[in-house]
């Protein structure tokens, strides 16, 4: 585990994708496919991202002899098998509009296992009292510690300044995200937080429309949910190389040239002559 | 010829193994057709190909051979505004699915094709030029220019990072239609249409012929050209009798939207793996499904209509 | 029984026997034939990554003569036809000839359609009770159809050819219901041919209802185009004359069917590149190239060439009535149908994908090798039936004379000095 890209995670309490795709340096060593010498025990430890880098990483094991709980891309360091889709995952909580679906079925990876100071940001810095001079404007007032955990805590890209850090963020209880009414909401179940103004995705998400589940595929049967916070990073939506919302990743491979062909070069020709 | 080119193939094959139970016994070169055996005959099948697969890659491998659920009618829907053409659904059904995979043309096997489509745009510039017509006869307006060298679509695309600007993505593999043309032409019916929805192949009694491949509007079949390149390492050894087992030298393969987890209620592993959720799997006739509430709720079209093939994979916008 | 023991007898001694000729002819087919064996045993191991077929072009130079080869099986009609509905004198003294014919282009197609198989070894599964036989499937009919044509085609032309031996007449009344069903029969397995592509929606070069018809044409232009050529080299190197009628008549079908054959072609080209949608752009690739892909722009405007240069010589008298020159556009016209049926239809439908993707083919070494071995074995087939089939044609093989099969070789005719 790098401490250092955890670090940086807490500052904004999901993680900041900027910081941590700095601290990213290594990439994924030899992958399940054609490496000769295989067995996990001596070789180096092989990491790949479930979602999105910084987010979820896990560590290639086997859970059973010859069947590991991930198998990872060489190319682009991104799981892409599961094994087990329910490894280390837990009971989603409570949503309105979820009775439909039995007791159990619905389970997530907690994000608090990755964020180990969030604990402290219930209590550290005015220990859970609403500090002295609370800002009257929605602007964030210039504090160093924010600043060094958040860099771009000025800059911030989400909403295009339509909304800032107590929209989201608990003001006293600050390792909780808080709703409409002032009610703390749990880090686990950013949705309900989320469906404050994206209600259209929450309701694609909840009827698995939107966004993306693993497990299986019966309505009554068990998924693994990927929540909202997995996938897109609320501090930097809009920031940076993105095409219609996406932050740009590298592909996997192109498919094998057939017989007959020695590059792919008349793809960039037009067709007919003109 | 028949008996002589079979017992070179066989001969070919035990000098290539290193386990004499690796080799393709006796009893399975004169195996019947999987769908009209008894369930004695596909329980000595199965077993038959278990060894040989336990043998071949020196792993426990399990063949299974779960017929389909009652009520059960798999689809499949794909978002095609959010695909973002990173190929990790490719790669991730080759992972699971044991395809062929080497560097010579054609060992290396992919049931999924990711289309890249460039967008174009109407320009003033253009404005006043004829059409362009191969033989240099104008006919209308050439308003329209594309953004990019090309409008037709791309497969070997390989940009440093996806999704591109000026570009769209639609992947494209088996269709699993309810009109088949591939079970149609099939002379030896090893390809048909299972109760629960995927086409199969019965890999035993495939004959090699390709009209299935000729047939296919999806292009979605693919041939194994040589015996398939497996590393031990790589197999996956939960498999299907009509699914993801190791095939053979000279027959069709193709998507079976993964009956070896799909029979176990598992998604796909495409659909698993897509990191924008655009991939989504489940029964037509359960109308609380994800791919049933898509298609209630979703603009939804599928390729080729005009073909009468009524694919079960939808592709939607929202 | 002793008749027929010694029918096959002497019919084998006479074709055992021939001049150095022969034996160099046979023999260099036989070298050929051994290179085919060698590539059907590389197929069948290393599998057909041995030759250029991809996954998207799947379909090559074994489907191309396998379809040409059923179009000149189905010429043999032209002799059969005229022969005996319209009691055509001197096309009636060699019908025996044409089904020989027939009989070794079908073998040819079932040997072609063996090395174009993935799996070979597992053809018994079409067979019932121990396989399945599919009643939707073309390729099914197709096998049907090219067995029973030559069965029908074996039982004719021997049961003839066993009645000239014996000098006992066929029984009519069984004989010539035969005759009429191989009639019927040789247009029946090129248009189930043509059906095995054309009905193919994924495939819009093929998918249109021209091409049943197109089959038949360019078949009744190839196949007697051959067959004329086989009686020129007959009346060089036996002693059997074919009669100048059935020649010309030969000559008259080859014109009829190859003007038709163009006239389709022409029709295609204008209606398919007029609209220029995407459904015509195999056969843009074909004429012109896509997206700068060449490789087949010189086969088709070849095969052209030939074919609409064929059609004007056979129109000018003096090419056509001179056997000596009629041999170049029957030549041209086999070789042009040849690249436009195997060139020219095959491997462009799968240019580009039902997807879109272009791809091209080329042929490897052992494509050739097994092509060229196919082609040999069926000239060796087709020889030895000629050679005996001639042999009993002009008496030297016959039942009352127990030593008919001792005349080594055939007296010389007056064209020709050195006996074959």
């Amino acid at each position: 585990m790098k401490k250092l890209s955890y670090g940086s995670l807490i500052l904004t309490l999901c993680g900041g994708l900027l910081s941590s795709a700095l601290a990213q340096t290594t990439s994924p060593a030899a992958a399940a496919s054609a490496a000769p010498a295989a067995q996990a025990a001596p070789a180096a430890e092989i990491t790949c991202f479930e979602s999105r880098k910084g987010a979820s990483e896990v560590v290639k094991r086997d859970i059973r002899p010859g069947h590991p709980n991930v198998k990872c891309s060489t190319r682009t360091g991104a799981v892409l098998w599961w094994g087990d889709p329910f490894d280390g995952t837990v009971p989603m909580g409570d949503m309105p509009l979820m009775d439909k679906i039995p007791a159990g079925k619905a389970v997530v990876k907690p994000r608090s296992d990755k964020l180990p100071l969030l604990a402290a940001c219930g209590t550290g810095c005015h220990n859970g009292v609403i500090p002295p001079k609370l800002p009257t404007s929605k602007k964030p007032v210039p504090m160093p510690t924010m600043e060094a955990m958040m860099p771009d805590a000025k800059n911030f890209q989400h909403g295009r300044g339509g909304i800032w850090c107590l929209d989201c963020h608990h003001t006293t209880q600050r390792n909780k995200l808080v709703n409409n009414f002032g009610e703390p909401v749990s880090i686990e179940q950013p949705q309900l937080l989320c469906g404050k103004c994206h209600g259209d995705k929450l309701r694609d998400w909840r009827d698995g429309i939107h966004g993306k589940r693993i497990g299986e595929w019966a309505s009554t049967g068990k998924k693994r949910w990927f929540t909202c916070t997995e996938c897109h990073n609320p501090h930097n939506v809009q920031d940076g190389a993105r095409n219609r919302g996406f932050i740009q990743i590298a592909p996997e491979a192109p498919p094998q040239l057939p017989r007959g062909m020695i590059d792919a070069k008349h793809e960039l020709r037009h067709g007919v002559a003109h | 010829m028949l008996s002589v080119s079979s017992l070179m193939g066989t001969a070919a094959l035990m000098a290539k193994s290193d386990d004499v139970k690796a080799t393709v016994e006796w009893a399975e070169h004169f195996q019947g057709n999987y769908r009209l055996m008894t369930d004695a005959e596909k329980t000595e099948a199965r077993a038959r190909l278990e060894r040989r697969y336990s043998a071949q890659y020196s792993k426990k491998v399990t063949v299974d051979c779960t017929e389909a659920a009652p009520g059960v009618l798999m689809g499949y829907a794909l978002n095609i505004k959010k695909c973002i053409g990173c190929r990790r659904c490719v790669h991730a059904c080759t992972e699971e699915n044991n395809q062929s995979r080497g560097e010579r043309p054609g060992e290396r096997i992919e049931w999924i094709q990711v289309l890249r489509m460039e967008r174009g745009e109407f320009t003033k510039e253009r404005m006043d030029q004829g059409y362009p017509e191969g033989l240099g006869i104008q006919v209308g307006g050439n308003a329209y220019t594309p953004a990019g060298a090309v409008l037709e679509g791309q497969y070997h695309y390989d940009p440093k990072a996806v999704p591109e600007k000026d570009a769209n993505y639609m992947p494209i593999a088996c269709m699993q239609c309810e009109k088949p043309p591939c079970v149609k032409v099939c002379p030896v019916r090893t390809t048909y249409r299972e109760a629960d929805g995927p086409v199969v192949i019965d890999y035993n009694w495939c004959i090699g012929c390709k009209m299935c491949m000729g047939a296919c509007p999806y292009w979605a079949r693919r041939f194994n050209l040589t015996t398939p390149v497996l590393p031990k390492e790589a197999m996956n050894p939960v498999t299907h009798y009509l699914g993801n087992r190791p095939r053979m030298r000279g027959v069709v393969e193709k998507c079976h939207w993964c009956l070896q987890r799909t029979r176990q209620g598992r998604y796909p592993a495409c659909v698993e793996v897509c990191p924008v959720g655009a991939r989504k799997f489940g029964n037509l006739l359960d109308p609380e499904s994800e791919v049933s509430q898509v298609l209630a709720r979703k603009n939804v079209f599928r390729l080729k209509a005009e073909l009468n093939t009524f694919p079960k994979f939808f592709y939607f916008y929202d | 029984m002793d008749k027929l023991f010694s029918f096959i007898a002497d019919y084998t001694r006479y074709v055992l026997k021939g001049g150095k000729m022969f034996y160099a002819w046979m023999g260099i087919l036989a070298l050929l034939i051994f290179g085919m064996l060698y590539v059907f045993y590389l197929q069948n191991t290393e599998g057909l990554i041995v030759t250029g077929m991809t996954s998207q072009i799947h379909d090559g130079l074994y489907l191309a003569n396998l379809v040409f080869l059923v179009g000149v099986a189905a010429g043999a009609v032209t002799i059969v036809f005229p022969a005996y509905v319209y009691h055509h004198e001197g096309m009636h003294k060699v019908t025996v000839l044409g089904e020989m014919l027939a009989i070794s282009a079908v073998i040819m197609v079932m040997v072609f359609v063996f090395a174009h198989m993935g799996r070979p070894d597992r053809l018994w599964h079409m067979i019932p009770p121990w396989g399945v036989y599919s009643f939707s499937s073309m390729l099914g009919w197709d096998v049907l159809v090219l067995n029973g044509y030559l069965i029908l085609n074996f039982v004719v032309g021997f049961w003839y050819l066993y009645s000239k031996y014996t000098g006992k007449p066929v029984n009519q009344k069984i004989f010539m219901p035969l005759v009429y069903l191989s009639i019927l029969w040789a247009l029946s397995i090129h248009t189930v041919t043509a059906f095995l592509i054309a009905v193919n929606a994924a495939r819009p070069m093929w998918f249109h209802s021209m091409m049943p018809i197109r089959f038949i044409t360019t078949a009744f232009a190839a196949g007697p185009a051959l067959i004329i050529l086989i009686f020129l080299v007959i009346r060089n190197t036996t002693k059997m004359w074919i009669e100048d009628s059935a020649i010309k008549l030969l000559t008259t079908i080859v014109i009829w069917c190859l003007g038709i054959a163009i006239f389709l072609t022409l029709s295609e080209i204008v209606i398919e590149l007029y609209a220029r949608t995407e459904h015509a752009n195999s056969l843009y690739y074909l004429m012109f190239g896509l997206h700068g892909l060449t490789r087949l722009v010189p086969w088709f405007w070849s095969a052209m060439v030939l074919m609409v240069g064929a059609f004007i010589l056979f129109l000018i008298p003096s090419v056509r009535n001179n056997m000596k020159r009629l041999p170049i556009p029957c030549a041209m016209a086999f070789v042009g149908i040849w690249i436009e049926k195997g060139m020219g239809l095959i491997v462009p439908g799968f240019i580009p994908s039902p997807i879109g993707e272009v791809t091209e083919y080329y042929p490897t070494l052992v494509e050739w090798l097994m092509t060229l071995g196919i082609w040999a074995f069926g000239f060796f087939v087709l020889t030895i039936l000629l050679k005996g089939a001639i042999g009993i044609l002009t008496g030297d093989v016959k039942l009352a004379a127990g030593k008919a099969g001792e005349a080594a070789g055939l007296a010389a005719n007056p064209n020709t000095a050195a006996s074959a």
